[in-house]
């Protein structure tokens, strides 16, 4: 493989590998988030009558809360050995290290939400197994949203001392959009809307989605090398 | 910067059509175009700290620079610079002929960057890394190549280990290693002796000496005097940012000794 595709292939290569082995990611990821949805069904009073309306946007808090636990994580093992400069030393595209980045992070993103998918069901006593089509479509937008915006704010702050604290303060006014198409989506597949509503908050995902991998893709040249 | 090579096209230009002066004129356009890396007034601040001040440095293909001071005094920010790694704050670096930018130039694949036990990623093997960062470069690497690499540098053995069980004299090896196989004309070199042992320094100098022979360059910054000197063929010392010796090997060296004595009276001196 050659040029860029063959640089996101070795990249994506080297993180999985990296991943696979320490698997601390993943793991976190996956506890942090479980814990966060047992304590939303314990703290909010949820009944069959509002669970539609209300259980999308405790998953979605979920997966954002523990996405950004990944996203703080995203660049640590390039960190490691001063490995960063080793990549940015090399004739490396940065828009593919961007892409290889951002299909790293939605991996991790993905497996985690086919992971808690089933218990949010169980937890929350929702039966969508039906209209699981559409829940991962639009959860699979959502998702390249949350990626795109997160990878490009991770590298943002990749340098920055308090990076913990400033990449949520930076990610989340930027990510009210992907919220709300998400939320509002799956309150509507589970029920509490109309297919046709479905439509201008597709559109608004898909457009994100495409703005801000461009974005991304043009920009990580300044941030890493600026 | 960028002018300076077209000036050295004019210049070529203006011996085609003046033959009385072709031998001066050839002898000024080789010397332009020999020169493979040129920092032009370079400095580079650190918050409040001048880490490199007013750098002129002009180096031919095949040279190979000995770059020498004490901690602080510039080496590693240097090597940075040349490595497009760091801007430099004022001035400017050409590297055969291009300016030298930042983010994404295909003048990076020229640049080679050996810093002693760091750029490898822990938990992956040794080949694993080697056929990383090396596909970063080359796509041609084939198995035998990177086996006989590996076997050169006395790695082959440990190539399914871990680099995080590696001693950092080995992880110089596997440095050496991945440079060899990605052959750049531009090689930085940042103290490498410390960590080798002597077959290891051995590897290294072959190596060193190979690219230099090739027509590259090689810049190494080292406190290891002795082993320096019985190889560069050239000296740079550094103190506070600022080149204050730069001479090509002679025999003896006189003013080499005498320069470097004076730096490190300096250096163990009281203020300045």
């Amino acid at each position: 493989m050659n040029g860029a595709l063959g640089q996101i292939y070795w990249l994506l290569w080297k993180d999985l590998l990296l991943e696979a082995r320490r698997r601390d990611n993943l793991l976190s990821m996956f506890f942090f988030g479980l814990s966060l949805l047992f304590l939303f069904s314990f703290a909010f009073e949820i009944s069959s009558e509002n669970v539609s309306r209300m259980a999308p946007g405790l998953l979605w808090l979920a997966f954002m809360f523990s996405g950004t636990l990944a996203l703080n994580q995203l660049f640590q093992g390039d960190r490691e050995n001063d490995c960063l400069d080793a990549l940015l030393l090399a004739p490396l595209d940065r828009g593919a290290y961007y892409l290889a980045k951002v299909f790293f992070n939605f991996s991790l993103m993905f497996l985690l939400e086919l992971c808690i998918l089933p218990l949010f069901g169980i937890l929350f006593r929702l039966d969508f197994w039906h209209l699981l089509p559409n829940v991962l479509l639009y959860t699979l937008l959502g998702t390249l949203g949350f990626s795109v915006v997160g990878v490009l704010f991770a590298a943002v702050t990749l340098r920055a001392r308090a990076r913990a604290l400033l990449l949520p303060v930076l990610l989340f006014p930027l990510m009210i959009p992907v919220i709300l198409a998400t939320v509002r989506t799956l309150q509507i597949i589970l029920g509490a809307g109309t297919a046709a509503e479905l439509v201008p908050w597709f559109r608004l995902l898909v457009g994100f989605d495409l703005i801000f991998i461009t974005a991304g893709f043009l920009l990580l040249e300044w941030v890493l090398d600026g | 910067m960028r002018f300076r090579s077209r000036t050295a096209i004019f210049r070529g230009l203006q011996v085609w059509s003046a033959p009385t002066t072709v031998g001066a004129a050839a002898a000024l356009l080789v010397a332009e175009t020999a020169l493979s890396v040129r920092m032009d007034s370079v400095s580079k601040v650190y918050g409040f700290l001048w880490a490199l001040r007013d750098v002129r440095l002009e180096i031919g293909a095949g040279e190979w620079v000995g770059l020498l001071g004490p901690n602080g005094a510039g080496k590693t920010t240097l090597l940075r610079v040349l490595a497009a790694l760091a801007y430099p704050t004022a001035g400017g670096v050409e590297l055969f002929g291009q300016e030298l930018s930042y983010g994404n130039s295909p003048l990076r694949r020229s640049i080679g960057f050996m810093a002693s036990g760091a750029h490898l990623y822990d938990s992956l093997t040794v080949s694993e890394n080697l056929r990383f960062f090396v596909s970063l470069y080359r796509n041609d690497v084939n198995l035998d190549e990177r086996a006989t690499v590996l076997n050169e540098v006395g790695l082959h053995e440990k190539r399914d280990e871990y680099v995080s069980a590696l001693s950092l004299g080995m992880r110089c090896r596997l440095a050496i290693a991945k440079w060899r196989l990605v052959r750049p004309r531009l090689l930085l070199v940042d103290e490498p002796y410390g960590s080798l042992d002597p077959s290891g320094v051995e590897v290294l100098n072959r190596f060193l000496e190979a690219t230099c022979a090739s027509g590259g360059i090689v810049v190494l910054a080292t406190h290891d005097v002795p082993r320096l000197l019985e190889r560069c063929t050239r000296a740079v010392m550094l103190d506070q940012g600022r080149i204050v010796f730069d001479e090509p090997r002679q025999d003896p060296w006189h003013s080499f000794h005498s320069a470097f004595d004076a730096l490190l009276s300096q250096d163990s001196g009281g203020p300045r």
